[in-house]
């Protein structure tokens, strides 16, 4: 059943204390029950974004209960606004308040990530910094090899574009959330993107005898 | 360009050449998640969602933001969440 197809009177009642039995009817509905039931999704909203930006504080450069707090109130208010404008997509395959609160996740992370690299300058290499490299004491010989076989097909199977990615990503670890916003683009598409690197230097490693062919096809993207 | 060479560690390499097949994109990820966390809290069995675990080797963001998902599920449902978080893990 659609939004528009509902009606008042398919609206249980909420009372104070207690979520609503239908969710998605009492927040769709103007009235007090909408009231009450935006209320509780905002406490919802305000304990899951608590709970990812604690868990993620360790990144913060000033980690204090005001800026958690502070981070949390402001994903949960973006988040909230993004659900309700998703809520005639939930399909009932989940609790409600678990379909509610990955919202509330990837905004609080989303957040923490961007402010924690508020400062940080994100470089975009795509130069020979991979040539010739040497492994480390701490690198067997056949890890060594692998190592300056992926090198070299960074240099010879990515375009600048992906290697810019693939080192950004992968090797100085910027967050998938902060690089796309520098780029203007998304986290699909960097993602997509890292999954089109992936899939070139195992290709090329194949073809150079460093990496065993791929017994099963695959789909594709 | 004169730059310092850089040596990639054995876990870069992991991470370059990681099998991201069968495809599953960020968006999808968010879309699942929440049935697939009460998939792996609230049953035995793992939970077949294609390409979901592939997926979380291969994007640590969404990777964190599943296992959150989880813990806060399982911490309102009163389940220990170490036999799930093991199972996403893999």
């Amino acid at each position: 059943m659609t939004l528009a197809r509902r009606s008042r009177e398919d609206v249980r009642p909420v009372e104070h204390g207690q979520d609503p039995a239908d969710w998605v009817r009492a927040l769709a509905l103007p009235g007090p029950e909408q009231d009450e039931a935006l209320r509780r999704l905002h406490d919802l909203m305000v304990r899951a974004a608590r709970h990812q930006v604690w868990r993620m504080r360790s990144m913060l450069p000033r980690p204090d209960a005001r800026t958690c707090d502070e981070l949390a109130n402001g994903a949960a208010d973006e988040a909230m606004t993004a659900l309700l404008t998703k809520l005639d997509t939930f399909e009932g395959r989940s609790r409600f308040t678990t379909w509610a609160y990955k919202f509330a996740i990837l905004q609080a992370a989303t957040e923490v990530r961007g402010h924690a690299w508020a400062a940080r300058e994100v470089a975009l290499d795509d130069t020979d910094v991979w040539r010739d490299a040497t492994p480390g004491p701490e690198q067997h010989a056949e890890a060594a090899d692998l190592g300056r076989a992926v090198a070299t097909a960074i240099q010879q199977a990515l375009t600048p574009y992906q290697r810019r990615i693939a080192l950004a990503l992968l090797v100085d670890q910027v967050p998938i959330d902060v690089l796309a916003d520098r780029l203007g683009t998304t986290r699909g598409a960097l993602y997509k993107a890292l999954h089109d690197v992936r899939t070139r230097l195992r290709a090329h490693l194949v073809a150079t005898g460093h990496m065993p062919a791929p017994t099963t096809s695959a789909g594709g993207s | 360009m004169t730059r310092d060479l850089r040596h990639l560690t054995p876990e870069q390499v992991s991470s370059l050449t990681l099998p991201t097949e069968p495809w599953l994109s960020c968006d999808d990820c968010f879309r699942l998640m929440d049935q697939y966390v009460e998939g792996l809290l609230h049953r035995q069995r793992d939970v077949d969602v294609p390409g979901m675990d592939v997926h979380l080797r291969g994007c640590a963001a969404c990777a964190e933001e599943v296992e959150s998902l989880l813990q806060l599920v399982a911490q309102e449902d009163g389940i220990d969440p170490g036999p799930a978080i093991t199972r996403l893990r893999g």
